[in-house]
């Protein structure tokens, strides 16, 4: 029995099958992209860009995730505007304000001839209606756009007015109100009153009915695949030679998961950009890339986050445990800062694209960064000595101090799975540690797991990236009051655990409601001093970020904030403008 | 015949029920739930309130007793991730899943089959030994390499779309253009899942044909002068097909269910990618919805399988009418 084919008959069609498929690969990568023309902005085109998530909802006031984010950044407008790249403050749908001395009153003059997208006219009674949405506990503005506990109350003297009065003097002020989504009332009032709100603007809307007054506006969304914005006509913008913006007809949101894909296809040019940073172990990739031409990696900055390492130190939680007696105490975790040598956790952990970090504010955020705080420079033997001083020491010569009850300083780290940055910074923490005698077991875990188990501090110590909301501290109070949900080593306690806690209480109290911004500093200044000296957290190191696009994108403003290149979308154009439309 | 039918029937929906039970049960028994997609930081009442909205406040049999009550009316609840009916998301997904399921069986059926009568025929010479080596080389590759493999190379040669399933504005395009779109976007990920499978199939369709090549009425069709191509073709090739036919079912079924990860690396929006998708954000009824959809695929599967086995072997036919 044989095949009735002979091999040696299939040589032919085989090799005219290669040969057509290799002139068909041929002509197909002989298609070049448009080359860049010009350095200016170009009318036209669409962007594409990634995104790792689907949305949830179109409306920012009921979900505060990253995805409703930005769409939110790309279809509303903001009654002002904190400026990304240099974090100032800019008129938006408010062109100017004037605020009482005492700082609680803020008298907002809207910009006039500003409409809709779907051409209805925008006033102070929409800015009333998103106040009273913002107002609403129900919703996830109510916990962040709060001023002395209390929400903002508005009035509206005439249609171009708005009043704003806070509970308290505030030292954030009005660029709170750039966390404000303000909110078509004509079109969502109704669902408001019948307590509908939250699946108003769900994914299944009507695309139409999802008005804003932003520089783009829904055109679909297809589950899976992606979100399709097209160019709002009646967007109020323009540009300095007086030209409408946005530049683009179309923005695409195409959804890839996947981050290794996501990078391919930003490196075939599938897509234009992307919305997280790159990776550490991308950058190689990334230069080659910008080697041939096909690729314009940047610089975002340090970013405003560190990873964090800390222990739970919540008293009640740990009382049985006899290791946490000597957790609790300063020196300890002193010790375990002088174990790790920053610039090589720099080095090793995010390849040399890092900068050493004391503190929480890292040099990212320029306003609040000091340089000024107590270091623990890479020293064992200080570390030993406070260990001594605290009675540990390793007794039994198996590498572990212990207390004089036998008690081993060996705790279980929890590390969120699948971040390599994460997980190669709590191995390298995991040795430093080894080197003073501290045991360090990492168990890498969903986030969602990681996360339970923080809330119910049922965990040793965690490593991960707290992620802060606000670049001005007292926008993250629920971080450094004591009885803050964020307040992460030990949450929402009735009164103060330690007399340092209490101390930052006050100070950060009153550095909230201080409307002199060098005092604010000063103030500061202290808050991270106490924190640095007590250290209920380490940090080690920020991230340097970089992001990259392709070259036929122009204005390009990065910034270290999310999103990092469509904060600015309006000024965004394509190289070839409509011509260079994508497939 | 019917009796058996029925039977099948039976059984499938019964591993239906089973499969979205057990991965409703196992997602709220496991650690972590929905609310830890507000944020490590979500205040206490927001949890609760989403807690209550998904129903995630009641206890685990009150929950799974609602949540059958209403599956049998095809109500599989509303998804956290997605803040729509998981019907509607399963029903599109399912959708795309079957389209890139039914192309990819059929190259790796095609391809396997063929080349396996090629080197089950013919285990000597350099063909066959190629064929073996790259089926070998297939199967060893984990999914995951090979999708990310195909990605790259589809990314750099520009060849074909190096993933999603439509192009921007093919929804404005008439039902032509739009199917030709996505006939354009379809390589990547069928190739992806389709390569291993045929692998697969060679692998099994050549050992059945070796197998069977000393056979007493191969030797008899021989004898009485059958040529090699009738011989091959006519009598050798429909009993070999009895373990492919049974494998077949159950590839069948994964197809349609889904590969996450072929689905999540090339963008594909189909079902292996939601039921991923679900898993991570712990969206329980969309799991849950999932399972049922991907059990009911196997369930149909091992029917075609069943059905297939039985068409080519009168042994199995005897079963069926017994």
């Amino acid at each position: 029995m044989s095949l009735p084919i002979r091999p040696a008959r299939l040589i032919g069609p085989l090799v005219t099958l290669l040969l057509l498929a290799g002139a068909f690969l041929y002509v197909r990568a002989g298609r070049s992209t448009v080359a860049p023309t010009g350095t200016g902005p170009v009318r036209g085109g669409q962007l594409v860009s990634s995104i790792r998530a689907e949305p949830r909802t179109f409306n920012r006031a009921v979900s505060q995730d990253q995805i409703t984010d930005l769409l939110n950044t790309l279809t509303q407008g903001r009654l002002v505007r904190v400026n990304r790249a240099s974090f100032e403050l800019e008129p938006w749908l408010a062109e100017r304000w004037e605020s009482s001395p005492n700082g609680r009153q803020h008298t907002l003059h809207l910009r006039k001839g500003v409409t809709w997208s779907d051409g209805s006219p925008f006033t102070s009674a929409d800015v009333l209606f998103s106040l009273r949405v913002a107002a609403n506990p129900k919703f996830v503005l109510a916990s962040s756009l709060t001023v002395g506990g209390e929400p903002m109350r508005g009035a509206a003297p005439d249609a171009e007015t708005v009043v704003v009065t806070f509970a308290a003097p505030s030292g954030i002020g009005i660029r709170l109100l750039d966390q404000l989504p303000i909110l078509p009332k004509h079109k969502l009032e109704a669902a408001f009153v019948a307590g509908t709100f939250e699946s108003a603007w769900n994914t299944q809307v009507v695309p139409a009915d999802v008005v804003g007054t932003g520089p783009f506006v829904l055109r679909e969304y297809r589950p899976g695949e992606r979100v399709v914005l097209d160019r709002n006509p009646r967007y109020w913008r323009k540009d300095a030679a007086g030209q409408p913006l946005p530049y683009l007809d179309r923005l695409v949101l195409d959804i890839v998961p996947d981050q290794n894909a996501e990078l391919l296809r930003l490196q075939s040019g599938a897509v234009d950009l992307t919305q997280d940073a790159l990776r550490p172990e991308d950058f190689v990739t990334v230069r080659r890339s910008e080697d041939q031409g096909a690729l314009t990696r940047f610089e975002l900055g340090v970013a405003t986050d560190a990873d964090a390492f800390w222990f739970c130190l919540k008293p009640e939680a740990k009382k049985q445990d006899r290791r946490f007696a000597f957790v609790r105490l300063p020196a300890f975790r002193q010790a375990l800062s002088h174990a790790v040598d920053r610039e090589a956790f720099a080095q090793n952990v995010f390849l040399g694209e890092a900068v050493p970090v004391w503190g929480p504010i890292t040099p990212g955020n320029r306003q609040w960064f000091t340089p000024n705080l107590p270091r623990y420079p890479p020293d064992a033997r200080r570390a030993l000595e406070l260990l001594k001083e605290l009675g540990l020491e390793d007794r039994d010569g198996n590498g572990v101090v212990e207390a004089a009850d036998g008690t081993e300083a060996r705790f279980t780290v929890l590390v969120q799975r699948g971040i390599a940055a994460s997980e190669r910074g709590a191995a390298f923490l995991r040795e430093a540690a080894a080197t003073i005698g501290v045991a360090l077991d990492i168990v890498p875990l969903e986030s969602g797991v990681v996360i339970q188990r923080m809330l119910a501090c049922d965990y040793d110590a965690v490593y991960m990236r707290v992620l802060t909301t606000s670049l001005d501290p007292a926008g993250n109070l629920d971080m450094w009051l004591s009885s803050g949900s964020a307040h992460f080593w030990n949450l929402s306690q009735r009164t103060p655990a330690t007399e340092w806690e209490q101390r930052i209480d006050t100070l950060m109290l009153e550095q909230a409601a201080t409307l002199d911004q060098a005092r604010r500093r000063d103030l500061f200044n202290d808050v991270q001093r106490i924190l640095a000296e007590n250290l209920p957290v380490l940090y080690f190191a920020a991230p340097r970020m970089y992001a990259a696009h392709t070259p036929r994108v122009r204005g390009v403003v990065p910034s270290v904030l999310r999103p990092p290149i469509l904060w600015n979308a309006d000024s965004l154009s394509v190289a070839g403008g409509a011509g260079a439309a994508k497939p | 015949m019917v009796r058996w039918l029925v039977g099948r029937v039976v059984s499938g929906a019964v591993l239906v029920v089973l499969a979205s039970s057990t991965a409703l049960v196992l997602t709220r028994l496991a650690p972590g739930d929905v609310t830890t997609q507000l944020g490590p930081f979500a205040s206490r009442a927001e949890i609760e309130r989403t807690r209550e909205r998904f129903g995630l406040d009641r206890p685990v049999p009150v929950e799974w007793a609602v949540w059958v009550s209403r599956a049998v009316r095809l109500d599989f609840g509303t998804s956290f991730l997605y803040n729509r009916p998981v019907s509607g998301l399963l029903g599109r997904a399912a959708a795309n899943t079957g389209l890139l399921a039914t192309l990819s069986l059929g190259v790796a059926t095609v391809l396997g089959v063929v080349l396996g009568l090629l080197t089950g025929s013919r285990p000597r010479g350099w063909l066959p030994a190629l064929v073996r080596a790259a089926s070998i080389l297939l199967l060893s590759l984990p999914p995951l390499l090979t999708s990310l493999l195909l990605v790259f190379v589809a990314s750099r040669t520009g060849w074909a779309p190096p993933g999603g399933m439509t192009s921007v504005g093919a929804a404005d395009a008439d039902w032509l253009a739009w199917a030709a779109d996505v006939a354009w976007h379809l390589p990547v990920p069928a190739m992806a899942l389709a390569l291993p499978l045929a692998a697969s199939f060679e692998r099994l369709q050549a050992q059945a044909l070796a197998d069977g090549r000393d056979a007493p009425f191969l030797t008899a069709a021989r004898a009485r002068g059958v040529g090699p191509r009738v011989l091959l073709l006519r009598h050798a090739w429909p009993v070999s097909l009895r373990p492919l036919c049974a494998a077949y079912g159950m590839a069948v079924g994964a197809l349609l269910s889904g590969s996450f990860v072929v689905e999540f690396v090339t963008a594909w929006p189909g079902l292996g990618r939601l039921m991923y998708e679900a898993l991570r954000a712990r969206d329980v009824y969309l799991v849950a919805g999932c399972a049922a959809a991907g059990a009911f695929f196997l369930a149909l599967g091992t029917l075609l399988g069943d059905v297939l086995l039985a068409a080519v072997d009168p042994r199995a036919r005897e079963g069926l009418d017994a």
